[in-house]
């Protein structure tokens, strides 16, 4: 089986070709104003340096924040464009368990997204990637740490960070979800926009 | 001859649309997903909500576009996608959408300016003669643009401050009238006199305008009017606002046609729905013998019938563009 990795909600792009259990291709490039335009030839290059096409895909696995607006739409964008277009299963993956997923020997796992002033995104997992918690959003003051947990950000200004990931431990957790349809695939923002936020005020 | 049929794909501001069109000038399917309800309730656009509603139906939106055409993106030639001016995250879906098709489809990329897309609405309606006058008027634009050939645009002459959309907007709003306020105040001016006293903006040799002025003497005439305990009368204030800018506007066009020595007018932007605009130029061109072309009012606000028929003649010129394509938010198309 062939499975693509789509992941661009913070200032990187990555992306992993996965074969079974092995890794075949990976991206990691950082940008934040040339996400947009960097995606597609990202994705071309990793292509042409495995045997097979996009077409040949079998599943398409993409993290749908939270995370930056912008980087979070670049990715579904991709995702469920490539989906509807050559009817290949799409499953949305939290941008909070995506960063979770490092081998490790803590027993928990607390990732952290910046969600500016003074915020941020934050998902408790286990050591499976079992969620501990619903994801929320936040003070970054109110996150209690003890001996056996570890704090996962993108940027490694935590303990560790997430250019460790074990993608086909994520993978093989969601290889048996339901897939969705690619027209309902959206950006989970965990944030309402100002405008939303001062109207119900 | 074989039919080249072009897909285009806009989302630059509050619409997401998605459209087919046959060899530049025949439309054959275009579905228009406005979100202008929702954002009334903000009293206008919110960049974060209109990009995440684009995200929402971009999918759908093509997928009810071809249904609609009973073809399939194989019967594509290209596909062309506004990628300049306007809302930074609203260009970045159609872009990343447009650029992820044409590397699965293997189809030609073609960017298209919004601006020039609004010009070419007026293709769909007659094919275009050329030489010709194109006045854009829009709610960021206000420009004068001779075109001797397809796809060559010169500007002649442009507003030095706020566009005349824009000045709508600020003239609706401080006359107490809701989002979207210039179809509105066009309402008004239709019902209302001529009776208050409004500078004409920029009247003048060049083909530049201005609009700040007869703004901020709307803005100070309802002001003095309030302090003094009087009522505005909104129809005949819409009514005296909307015949100095008329005029102005048409003077300036009726100009460039004489000293540019052409036959054709075309109009072009979301004011081009003004029917004030509408009947004051149809008039004028009569009168002249110039043959004046304005796009059906359905093709005068956003859709992506106009990028396709745009993108047609971009195509053909070879304008095509790798998968690496950059939204221009603020891109001029001179």
């Amino acid at each position: 089986m062939k499975y693509l990795f789509i992941d661009t909600s913070n200032s990187f792009i990555n992306i992993y070709i996965v074969k079974d259990k092995e890794v075949l291709n990976k991206k990691h490039y950082q940008t934040l104003k040339d996400m947009a335009n960097s995606i597609m030839p990202l994705i071309r290059e990793s292509f042409n340096e495995v045997d097979f096409k996009v077409n040949d895909i079998d599943k398409i696995f993409v993290t749908v924040g939270p995370g930056s607006f912008t980087g979070v739409r670049v990715g579904i964008t991709v995702a469920k464009t490539i989906s509807w277009s050559l009817n290949i299963p799409v499953y949305p993956i939290s941008t909070l368990e995506y960063l979770a997923c490092v081998d490790t020997k803590y027993n928990k796992i607390i990732s952290i997204i910046d969600a500016r002033r003074e915020n941020v995104f934050t998902g408790y997992y286990d050591s499976n990637l079992n969620k501990i918690k619903n994801e929320e959003l936040v003070s970054i003051d109110s996150i209690k740490k003890n001996e056996d947990t570890i704090l996962v950000s993108y940027d490694g200004v935590y303990d560790s960070a997430v250019i460790d990931t074990n993608i086909i431990k994520l993978i093989n957790k969601h290889l048996n979800d339901k897939s969705v349809n690619p027209h309902e695939l959206v950006p989970n923002y965990l944030k309402k926009t100002e405008a939303e936020e001062k109207i119900n005020d | 001859m074989n039919d080249t049929y072009i897909l285009g794909i806009e989302t630059s501001c509050d619409e997401t649309s998605v459209s087919i069109v046959k060899n530049g000038v025949s439309e054959i399917a275009t579905v228009v997903l406005s979100q202008m309800d929702t954002h009334a309730k903000f009293g206008g656009v919110v960049p974060e909500i209109a990009s995440r509603m684009h995200i929402e139906s971009i999918t759908q939106v093509l997928e009810e576009c071809l249904n609609k055409a009973s073809m399939t993106m194989d019967d594509i030639d290209a596909i062309a996608v506004t990628y300049a001016p306007g809302l930074i995250g609203c260009l970045l879906v159609g872009v990343t959408f447009a650029s992820t098709l044409s590397y699965i489809y293997n189809k030609p990329l073609v960017p298209v300016h919004h601006i020039i897309g609004h010009i070419y609405a007026n293709n769909l309606k007659n094919r275009l003669e050329f030489p010709l006058i194109s006045l854009v008027v829009s709610g960021g634009h206000t420009e004068l643009v001779y075109m001797d050939k397809d796809y060559s645009f010169k500007k002649i002459g442009g507003t030095l401050d706020d566009a005349v959309g824009e000045a709508y907007d600020k003239v609706a709003r401080v006359i107490g009238v809701s989002y979207p306020g210039g179809p509105k105040v066009d309402y008004l001016a239709h019902i209302g006199k001529d009776t208050y006293e409004l500078p004409i903006p920029l009247d003048d040799d060049t083909y530049n305008f201005s609009f700040s002025g007869i703004k901020s003497a709307v803005i100070n005439l309802v002001h003095n009017e309030e302090q003094r305990g009087n009522e505005i009368r909104k129809e005949d204030l819409a009514s005296s606002f909307q015949n100095r800018v008329i005029e102005i506007l048409v003077k300036k066009t009726m100009k460039a046609v004489k000293e540019y020595n052409v036959n054709n007018i075309i109009i072009a932007g979301g004011v081009s729905a003004n029917l004030g605009l509408r009947e004051r130029l149809t008039k004028e061109c009569d009168n002249n013998n110039i043959n004046l072309l304005i796009p059906d009012i359905k093709y005068c606000t956003d859709n992506a019938a106009m990028i396709a028929s745009a993108g047609y003649y971009a195509y053909k010129l070879g304008i095509i563009t790798d998968i690496d394509l950059k939204a221009r938010p603020n891109f001029s198309m001179y």
